[in-house]
């Protein structure tokens, strides 16, 4: 019986009851050094597609145009807040956390460049990948079926009855010329490179 | 009658029973679904009580890219929890399949082609506190007036 008083005793003390309504921690917020979905800045976008193509997650970026100006669109639901995007971006377009001052401090960069390998045993000789190549057009727009030019700036041609690379650091990595190919002959490989201490570009 | 649907309203906001389920995750999830239950969060200081029992649960959190083998047992886990129910995705694997969804997974999400979703919470993983706030919100405005809309 006497515990009982105790217990009632106990239980009506005003702190207690206090404590017992209205314990709560202190609700917590997200810092703001966390890495968020990446979001705009004011910076334009060139759209060279480089937050895309290091993109780990499947359809998480687009780069999309809208009005004229070209803009990279996050889905959230696919995005994994690795802030891989922001650090590719060679304009700054991407901003997450503190990612970007980091990147300033230490001098870090992405540097992609690209590999055409060609496999001569499948490929036909075709020209295929040479006349679909948006580059290979810049350069030699009269380049037409069969993939032969005389101009050796275009990134590869068909010389000499051979498929032959000339100009890889050109290569923007469309990969264009591997869907132009019937025989899945040629494939483009990014190699990517993370470099610190180096001036970007 | 108001008065005790208004009861009900504020007890079944401030009492939530939830079970999570695992549908094929790499346990990221799991482990940010376990710090709500840790002191850090403290999820319990909401009225929010993870047990893991279907039969006693409110709210179902689900966690993972669907798996093959999840096709026949998720609705039925589902059937399980009395009514008023609701599930919340938890991460990018059930509403996306995230980066399991490539050729040659066995991935057949997203998760709400075989369950009814009230709310998804993105991310890889979602935050704690993103995954607090999603049961906090959707518990009182799926629960509200749950008598007076009953079919």
């Amino acid at each position: 019986m006497r515990s009982v008083f105790w217990y009632l005793r106990e239980f009506l003390r005003v702190p207690w009851i206090h404590a017992f309504l209205f314990a709560k921690t202190a609700p917590l917020l997200t810092p703001p050094y966390f890495r968020e979905y990446p979001s705009l800045t004011d910076v334009e976008c060139t759209h060279c597609f480089s937050c895309r193509m290091i993109c780990p997650a499947p359809g998480a970026i687009e780069v999309l145009q809208e009005g004229g100006a070209w803009h990279p669109v996050i889905h959230r639901g696919h995005c994994l807040r690795c802030g891989l995007c922001v650090e590719a971006c060679p304009e700054g377009v991407l901003s997450s956390g503190r990612i970007l001052r980091w990147q300033e401090e230490d001098r870090t960069s992405f540097h992609a460049t690209f590999h055409i390998a060609v496999d001569h045993t499948k490929c036909m000789r075709c020209g295929n990948c040479c006349v679909s190549c948006p580059v290979n057009k810049e350069q030699d727009p009269q380049m037409a079926s069969g993939g032969h030019s005389s101009n050796d700036e275009v990134i590869m041609k068909i010389a000499g009855g051979k498929h032959t690379v000339i100009h890889e650091d050109r290569c923007v990595g469309c990969r264009t010329c591997e869907g132009a190919c019937p025989n899945s002959a040629i494939q483009v490989a990014r190699i990517l490179e993370g470099l610190q201490g180096v001036a970007e570009g | 009658m108001n008065l005790l649907q208004d009861a009900k309203n504020w007890v079944r906001a401030r009492s939530i029973h939830v079970a999570y389920v695992d549908v094929g995750s790499c346990n990221g999830c799991d482990i940010e679904v376990l710090a709500c239950l840790a002191p850090r969060y403290d999820i319990e200081q909401y009225g929010i009580l993870v047990h893991n029992n279907p039969r006693e649960a409110d709210i179902l959190l689900v966690v993972g890219a669907m798996t093959p083998q999840w096709i026949d047992k998720l609705p039925a886990l589902w059937a399980k929890i009395p009514a008023p129910k609701a599930a919340i995705a938890i991460g990018n694997c059930p509403i996306s399949g995230c980066v399991y969804n490539r050729r040659e997974t066995y991935i057949l999400g997203p998760v709400s082609k075989y369950i009814p979703i009230a709310a998804e919470v993105p991310g890889c993983p979602p935050r704690p506190t993103e995954i607090l706030s999603a049961v906090l919100s959707v518990a009182p405005t799926v629960f509200r007036d749950y008598e007076v809309k009953r079919p």
